[in-house]
């Protein structure tokens, strides 16, 4: 689907990094949601699972929050596509659970936005998916 | 600022970079890279070093193993600033000596210098085709 947006270049980088990325890190799940249009779905599409709208997207970051002791997402290289309403980033994204066990993915997301908010958001990632 | 283009980076990846992909046709495929790329599959961490050594035995490999290869349903995020483009999209292929279509979701990362791939990152919803 083709969405229009009303931000410009800078404005998509902070919204997926600093509004988005450390925000979950932060574990602030307002921030993160507010992020989403009610009717956003994330899809993880290396493990076919899809979270459809604000309450499965919420569902699904509050598990995740809660079998994470800390979250950390760093390394980012952004390709920006200002005209369409599109952004993608590289990243590696490091885990640690409750337990003491670590994960260090490669990941790939796209966030297609319209207005000023994600309307469709995919991730590809390196290994398993935690985002169950 | 890259010297090309926004329609330049779709058109390598569709019409020249996946149209020889789906076509079997090597040299087309390897005009798309520096002498020097590597291109990387991310979810099985497999790297193929080099237009002449890694990258063209990996296609040769993918080549002599499917009867039909096809992508389509793109969805291109480019960036002419950072010379990168992303792309989404499908992927079915006919493995030798099998009727069965295998479907794929997959994204590729493309990041270039002076029009040509130099970095290439491939992810796979499924099992890794390119060995």
């Amino acid at each position: 689907m083709q969405y229009q947006s009303t931000l410009g270049k800078d404005e998509l980088v902070d919204l997926a990094l600093n509004k988005y990325f450390a925000q979950v890190d932060a574990k602030n799940l307002d921030a993160v949601l507010d992020c989403f249009h009610d009717n956003a779905m994330i899809t993880v599409q290396t493990a076919f699972t899809t979270h459809v709208g604000k309450e499965g997207i919420k569902r699904m970051f509050v598990d995740f929050m809660d079998s994470h002791k800390t979250i950390i997402h760093r390394d980012f290289t952004c390709t920006v596509d200002q005209n369409n309403g599109r952004i993608a980033a590289s990243f590696t994204a490091e885990l640690e659970d409750h337990d003491g066990g670590t994960v260090l993915l490669e990941n790939t997301n796209f966030w297609r936005i319209r207005d000023d908010k994600f309307q469709e958001v995919y991730i590809y990632m390196s290994g398993a998916n935690p985002l169950l | 600022m890259s010297a090309h283009p926004y329609e330049y980076y779709v058109d390598i990846v569709t019409k020249r970079y996946f149209d020889g992909v789906d076509n079997y046709n090597l040299e087309q495929i390897l005009d798309c890279f520096h002498e020097d790329a590597v291109l990387t599959e991310v979810t099985s961490n497999t790297v193929h070093e080099g237009r002449d050594a890694g990258i063209r035995t990996m296609f040769e490999g993918l080549f002599g193993a499917h009867t039909r290869i096809w992508h389509g349903n793109f969805v291109h995020t480019a960036d002419t600033a950072a010379e990168s483009i992303c792309s989404q999209f499908s992927v079915e292929v006919t493995p030798k000596d099998s009727e069965e279509v295998l479907r794929y979701e997959n994204c590729n990362r493309f990041y270039l210098k002076d029009g040509k791939f130099t970095r290439v990152f491939v992810y796979m919803s499924g099992e890794n085709l390119l060995k």
